[in-house]
């Protein structure tokens, strides 16, 4: 998952904590290992080297796309799995190398989840084309890993891979999961709020340490693929309550992508949320 | 992404994540944000019947949370008492005038009344300041500062505190150290002890302000005993210097036989008090020692919580105290709390009804209600809720009602066959809400 992954458990029993903790850690292996796109061998890099052939997925893997494309409708192609090639050009590294418009441009030919045809289970993409899906199998995988927490024990969980997280319950003789926001640029260890979580998920979107500066301008890290450009005037970081991880990250991205609308968007969706500009 | 559409986002997804996890429910979100500041206000009525004591207050608590368990607290509180309260002197079946603390005017009481002193109405106000912070690992460490300002009485006070935690933190031990300084100016001057309440306009007895200093120390275990079961155990000493009187309560002299006020006859053409009364006299000192235990028990969300007082004095005052309030939460948010008090306690060794006009004064006498043998019961419930915002109000009504016995012995006379002790009647009423900021 890129980061660290934990599961807290409020049991009286060690037995129980430890068979909760292999369900937990099977199952986000299983997803990383399956939908990574640093791994070979697996369905993501099958169709990454598919050479314009069509690609026959197996159902888990529809349902992802079929979330994605979903996701593409709904943000008017701004959520789009296939931009991930336009790291290529774009490296946020805090320095100062921002690329040129027709490097952006030339890349940007090889983005666009319209130009790929989906009619599940087959899936083809133009050649050169790449899916990535970095930005919901993590999610996905936090609200898979509780799911079967849950019904696997009774016992309250907090399920956490990276700061994308999901509670099953609250611990005993508490009102909930105490989670801190990182102060953004400050003391780590320093929580800017702090939100108690009984039920349901919290994912935070943003990392204020990956950006570029160039004449003044900051490029903060999320792409617009409608343009191949960051956004701009977006929340250095947000986080969004809802009730599975899955929808609070996607509510998140979304946000993101909304760049200086980012609040506005969020207070029409009726959700809990917190951005730090 | 354009306005219009965005409002639909939510749904469509919430559809979409339910097709992704192949679940048709989910559990509702349940996530609040931990406020930096929370407070508490509260408005409390104490209402004594046969219109005594009446005191409206209004109270705010304000708690900043800082990361690593800093916390910082402020409260405010501020009252206003109104009312009459006995004021020691023994009735009979003749009236009785006296004068009134100012010394400037006199006051006459009906026949057969335990005797009030409506003459008071004041204004309270009180502050008090604290902070609290770990001190390495396992210890933390409080220190605070209070204020009260009522016309007649200053008080100031500082208190620290520190806690240690072991036997893997279910263990705390603790020590606390309370100082208050208070300083009193009452109406008139303070009267000085076992002296006679004079004609109006003499205030040849009356001293200026005086000051009571009183130190407390606390020593206290709590023991976590398992997940359902907390216990606690304190030692408490009290010692307290000074002005102790109640500069307002005076004792009757009275016949030796009969046990009724001794008449007195004003100077001529002044007004003053029609029998011989004394101002009370308690001695300079206070030592009190007291073991105070509690136990809660958590029973699938329900609290019982059961604590006993013992207290004993260098007066001679001996009291018990029994608190039981059970938290019984229901719906979810919301719950109701009874709770029942019981409380005893001896009389002052130097508590009388009246003094024999006869006898040698004593060294202290005080004819106090509050010094006397009494008993009292709270009885009350608290009906709290849980907003959707995670604000919190609550309302609680209790009824306190004492009664007081006086020993054969100090009952002289007359006395016997009267209503000395002033029993009472009391409704306490609270509103309170809590909120995050």
């Amino acid at each position: 998952m890129g980061s660290p992954c934990e599961l807290l458990v409020d049991s009286k029993s060690d037995i129980e904590a430890a068979a909760l903790a292999d369900t937990v850690s099977t199952e986000a292996w299983r997803i990383e290992d399956k939908f990574s796109r640093y791994l070979p061998d697996n369905v993501v890099s099958r169709i990454n080297n598919s050479g314009g052939e069509v690609v026959t997925v197996d159902d888990e893997t529809a349902n992802l796309l079929d979330f994605a494309a979903t996701l593409f409708e709904m943000s008017n192609g701004r959520f789009d799995i296939t931009s991930g090639v336009l790291r290529e050009v774009w490296t946020f590294d805090g320095s100062d190398r921002v690329p040129s418009k027709s490097q952006v441009e030339q890349t940007l030919k090889r983005v666009g989840w319209d130009k790929a045809s989906w009619c599940r289970p087959d899936l083809q993409l133009a050649p050169g084309m790449q899916i990535d899906l970095g930005g919901i199998a993590k999610e996905y995988a936090v609200d898979r890993a509780a799911m079967l927490a849950a019904a696997g024990s009774g016992d309250a969980c907090l399920v956490n891979f990276g700061g994308d997280l999901v509670a099953t319950n609250a611990p005993k003789g508490s009102e909930g999961w105490q989670v801190g926001i990182d102060a953004l640029g400050q003391d780590r260890n320093i929580a800017q709020k702090l939100i108690r979580l009984k039920n349901g998920g919290l994912a935070t979107s943003g990392d204020a340490r990956r950006y570029l500066l160039k004449d003044g301008v900051r490029y903060g890290h999320i792409l617009d693929p409608t343009t191949g450009w960051p956004v701009i005037d977006a929340p250095r970081s947000i986080t969004v309550a809802a009730d599975t991880c899955t929808q609070a990250g996607m509510l998140a991205t979304l946000a993101m992508l909304a760049g200086p609308e980012a609040e506005s968007f969020l207070e029409d969706q009726d959700c809990k949320s917190w951005c730090l500009r | 992404m354009k306005r219009k559409n965005s409002k639909s986002v939510a749904a469509t997804l919430t559809t979409a994540t339910c097709a992704l996890l192949g679940t048709t429910t989910t559990t509702p979100v349940n996530a609040q944000e931990e406020h930096a500041w929370e407070f508490d206000t509260a408005l409390l009525y104490y209402g004594e019947g046969d219109s005594r004591v009446q005191d409206a207050s209004v109270n705010l608590l304000a708690v900043r949370n800082f990361v690593d368990d800093r916390v910082l607290s402020l409260t405010l509180g501020v009252d206003s008492l109104t009312g009459a309260t006995p004021i020691g002197a023994v009735p009979f079946d003749g009236p009785q005038t006296f004068t009134s603390p100012s010394g400037l005017r006199v006051k006459t009481r009906p026949a057969n009344e335990i005797p009030l002193d409506d003459s008071f109405l004041d204004t309270r106000v009180a502050f008090s300041a604290g902070w609290q912070q770990p001190w390495g690992r396992l210890s933390s460490f409080n220190a605070g500062v209070s204020a009260s300002k009522e016309y007649d009485y200053l008080h100031l006070g500082a208190n620290f505190k520190l806690a240690h935690d072991f036997n893997k933190r279910n263990t705390t031990v603790s020590l606390g150290l309370a100082f208050s300084s208070d300083e009193l100016d009452p109406v008139g001057g303070a009267p000085q002890a076992l002296t006679s309440m004079l004609d109006v306009g003499d205030l040849s007895n009356r001293l200026g302000s005086q000051s009571k200093d009183v130190l407390d120390v606390v020593l206290g275990v709590s023991q976590i005993i398992n997940r359902n079961l907390v216990v606690q155990l304190n030692y408490s000493y009290s010692s307290a210097d000074g002005y102790l009187n109640d500069p307002y309560k005076i004792v009757s002299l009275v016949d030796p036989v009969s046990g009724d006020p001794v008449p007195r006859v004003p100077t001529p053409g002044v007004d003053g008090p029609s029998h011989e009364y004394l101002f009370e006299g308690r001695p300079d000192q206070r030592t009190k020692h007291s073991i105070y235990g509690q136990a809660k028990y958590y029973m699938n969300g329900k609290v019982l919580d059961a604590s006993y007082r013992y207290m004993t004095d260098d007066w001679d005052v001996d009291s018990h105290t029994v608190d039981l309030r059970y938290r019984w939460p229901f719906s979810g948010q919301s719950y109701i709390e009874p709770h029942v008090r019981y409380y005893t306690q001896t009389h002052a060794d130097f508590y009388r009804t009246s003094l024999d006009s006869s006898a040698p004064l004593p060294a202290y006498a005080s004819a106090d209600y509050r010094l006397g043998e009494f008993d009292a019961i709270t009885v009350g419930v608290k009906y709290g809720r849980q907003l959707q915002s995670g604000n919190e109000w609550s309302a609680r009504v209790e009824f306190y009602t004492s009664s007081g016995s006086v020993p054969a012995d100090l009952l002289i006379g007359n006395q016997a066959g009267r209503e000395i002790y002033p029993d009472l009647n009391a409704i306490i009423a609270q509103f309170s809400y809590s909120f995050g900021w």
